[in-house]
């Protein structure tokens, strides 16, 4: 299969594609991330907040993702769970320099997980523990502490800290969702 | 019960934040909320009031951290952020009312400093202290004009006349020295504030301040020249005030005053319309969609509407420490949050209790304050600060959720239960009930006849402790006190008649010789006042080395007299002197 898929790719025949949801407060960094992960050419300058949501692409070097990206908005909060149906992984981005909202960040959180939707299957969360520049930022050891991530047991999680401005610390999270996709797939 | 209790009330709440060491001492009157540098993002303002004496500041958070600090020169009494002008961005200023002072701080930094314009002084004690200074008179004159213009009070003197009043006669000559160079002035002092749009309904619209004065007066300022541009005269010095509509257009001003009234003054009036007593102190002061919810002393919330009707009245567990209004705009929804000194929060939606929130810590007493961060911050008496946020799914429910009846209604009397012995009692009193009644009827003939010999013997002999003439009503008792050989006895006497003083009374003694020695055995009883009770101490020594006791016999005598008034039988205890030695 690993081979075949190399070689598919490699033909440039098709790469697999993957829908992923994009959640996480308002001002935590999504659309800048999501920004971040295209390709150079297609990056656009000012990023303002989202309304609603909007549906934006990336590739990696085995997948081509489809990223719908949510606003974090209290009152579009309500329009996630319309999308969880859809989503084969999930990208939650917290402002770690925001101590204050981190308790709504896990709220949120555990409503997400706790949805019959998203419940019971077995999808990977890449937590970003996003604006790492910040003086007054928390480690991402003391936000998946905050978060509660280890109890967090029946899905593969992995945290990064990360810097959307500079792009730091978004690839290696989206190689490991890439691989923990794969996985999934055999 | 307690359990699901507390998950439906953290189902509703985050608990965001907690430091119990944040070290604020503060009022909810000091206490603002406003995005002060136009990034979307809302800072806490708070004027710490420090000690009291010292330590005073002005505290800006954001978020968890503290942004900045700034040292207040005088106890802070107001604490508002209101927009001055249209420049953009919008950067709210913030005005801090101390004294006869508001300092205005744009971007954090000292801006402004508006002084109260000072009141008139009185022309005679302005004379007065004219000719002090071409030293006209002395200060002993002084005083005593001061005085004179004092208790005519038409006008009240300046801050500088009544110290001058208050000090010794040393100090007031170099007082005198000091001061009379100076011009004299009245100043007032600003109790209250608060800030009401100009000429727009929006939220970003500049604001005008209103400020409540020691004088009894409600003071608009002008946003950008700091003018007083209307001037409304009070009853009573204002404590709370809130102030809706536009002062353009249509304006109401509701003023809660230190005299227990609640006054409504409308855009048109120089002089209050509507006037609501309460009968007791307020204590909050908030306005709910077209009613007013007033706190008061005695743990009571009253409500009215702006006519000044009531509405209606709820009695709380605990006297309340501060009020804040909840307004969730984006929901729609508006309730009373009500402190309490019992660290809980009630939330109030007209009179429905609709949430119960128990503060952790060991807080007696809390500020809080509500914002558009869906949250509130109670501040603990003790200076902690505690942040909580609304949950967005949280539902409050037009439910009552106060407990039902009491507990106490559901605990069965303890009545005591009838055995058989008492059921053969009641058989045999149904069978013999005539013979039963005769005899105790009988039997009470006797007691009454027994009861009223011993009085007469006793009244003729004069033997009770409380004297039965009306002419001379005495009471005594008798106390001995230690283990002996030597007692110390003191008698008690009272004089129990309303206004007649008792004169030559005598006390007496009678013992047996060869077992006691009373140090005096007769002497004069001073003059007895009503009321008051003296007592009469003496000594008794035991004689007796085989621990004998016997009865002494006080009398307390008059002259002209061979009755005694009162007679105190004291039985002595049996010595332990012997028995020591």
């Amino acid at each position: 299969m690993g081979l075949f898929d190399k070689l598919a790719g490699w033909l440039g025949l098709k790469k697999k594609e993957v829908h992923v949801l994009c959640l996480g407060l308002d001002n935590s960094g999504k659309t800048t991330i999501i920004n971040c992960l295209k390709p150079s050419n297609s990056q656009v300058q000012d990023i303002v907040p989202t309304i609603g949501f909007s549906i934006e692409n990336f590739k990696t070097s085995g997948l081509s993702f489809t990223v719908f990206d949510m606003s974090g908005q209290g009152r579009y909060r309500n329009l996630w769970e319309h999308y969880y149906k859809e989503g084969q992984a999930i990208i939650f981005v917290v402002d770690s320099s925001d101590k204050l909202r981190m308790v709504v960040a896990k709220e949120e959180l555990d409503t997400l997980l706790n949805h019959p939707d998203i419940k019971h299957r077995r999808i990977p969360i890449l937590f970003f523990a996003n604006k790492m520049d910040l003086k007054d930022a928390l480690s991402s050891v003391k936000v998946s502490q905050m978060l509660c991530l280890e109890n967090i047991k029946d899905k593969a999680w992995h945290i990064c800290a990360s810097n959307a401005i500079k792009g730091e610390g978004l690839q290696e999270g989206v190689d490991w969702l890439q691989d923990q996709i794969k996985a999934m797939k055999v | 019960m307690e359990g699901s209790e507390r998950s439906e009330a953290s189902a509703k709440w985050l608990d965001a934040h907690y430091d119990p060491v944040a070290n604020l001492y503060t009022f909810s009157s000091c206490v603002a909320l406003a995005d002060l540098h136009g990034d979307g993002e809302n800072k806490l303002i708070v004027g710490d009031l420090g000690t009291g004496q010292s330590n005073m500041k002005l505290k800006v958070y954001k978020g968890t951290t503290m942004l900045s600090e700034n040292t207040l020169i005088d106890l802070p009494t107001g604490v508002v952020a209101f927009l001055m002008d249209t420049n953009e961005p919008r950067t709210p200023a913030v005005a801090v009312a101390s004294g006869p002072y508001i300092y205005i701080y744009k971007n954090l930094r000292p801006y402004f400093k508006f002084t109260l314009p000072p009141l008139e002084v009185n022309p005679l004690e302005q004379d007065i202290w004219h000719q002090v200074k071409e030293d006209k008179i002395d200060h002993l004159t002084l005083k005593e004009m001061l005085e004179s213009f004092r208790d005519k009070g038409d006008m009240p003197l300046s801050a500088r006349s009544l110290r001058y009043l208050m000090l010794e006669p040393h100090e007031m000559e170099a007082f005198v020295n000091v001061h009379k160079m100076q011009t004299i002035k009245r100043q007032t002092v600003i109790t209250c504030m608060a800030t009401l749009n100009k000429n727009m309904a929006d939220d970003d619209a500049v604001g005008c301040l209103v400020i409540g004065t020691e004088n009894m007066e409600v003071c608009i300022l002008d946003p950008e020249a700091f003018t007083v541009q209307a001037k409304l005269n009070l009853p009573s010095v204002a404590v709370f005030m809130d102030v809706t509509g536009q002062f353009d257009v249509e304006f109401r001003i509701i003023v809660a005053c230190r005299n227990g009234n609640i006054y409504i003054i409308r855009r048109d009036s120089k002089r209050p319309k509507q006037c609501v007593e309460l009968n007791s102190q307020p204590v909050g002061l908030v306005r709910l969609n077209r009613s007013i919810v007033v706190g008061c002393g005695k743990e009571m919330l009253h409500a009215y509407t702006q006519k000044g009707k009531k509405l209606w009245t709820i009695r709380l567990p605990a006297p309340i420490t501060t009020m804040s209004l909840m307004d969730h705009k984006a929901k729609g929804f508006q309730a009373v949050l009500v402190a309490l000194a019992n660290s809980e929060v009630h939330l109030y939606k007209d009179k429905i209790l609709i949430n119960v929130t128990k503060t952790q810590g060991a807080s007696n007493e809390a500020m809080l304050f509500y914002s558009v961060w869906n949250s509130y911050c109670p501040i603990h008496y003790g200076g902690g600060l505690i942040i909580k946020i609304l949950k967005r799914t949280a539902v409050f429910e037009d439910k009552d959720t106060s407990p039902g009846p009491p507990l106490a209604q559901s605990i069965k009397l303890s009545i005591p239960k009838k055995t058989k012995l008492y059921v053969d009692q009641t058989l045999r009193e149904r069978e013999n009930a005539v013979a039963m009644h005769r005899a105790f009827q009988m039997d009470l003939y006797r007691l009454r006849l027994r009861a009223a010999r011993e009085y007469a013997k006793a009244l003729e002999a004069s033997m009770a402790p409380v004297s039965a003439d009306l002419q001379e009503p005495l009471k005594m008792n008798a106390v001995v006190q230690g283990i002996g050989p030597v007692f110390k006895l003191t008698l008690n006497v009272q004089n129990t008649s309303a206004t007649r003083p008792a004169i030559n009374l005598y006390v007496s003694f009678l013992y047996d010789e060869h077992l006691y020695s009373v140090k005096r055995a007769f002497f004069k009883v001073p003059m007895l006042v009503p009321g008051l009770t003296y007592p009469i101490v003496t000594f008794v020594e035991s004689l007796s080395d085989r621990g004998a006791s016997d009865t002494i016999k006080v009398f307390v005598l008059a002259t002209g007299r061979r009755a005694p008034i009162l007679t105190a039988h004291i039985h002595m205890p049996v010595s332990e002197g012997p028995v020591l030695a």
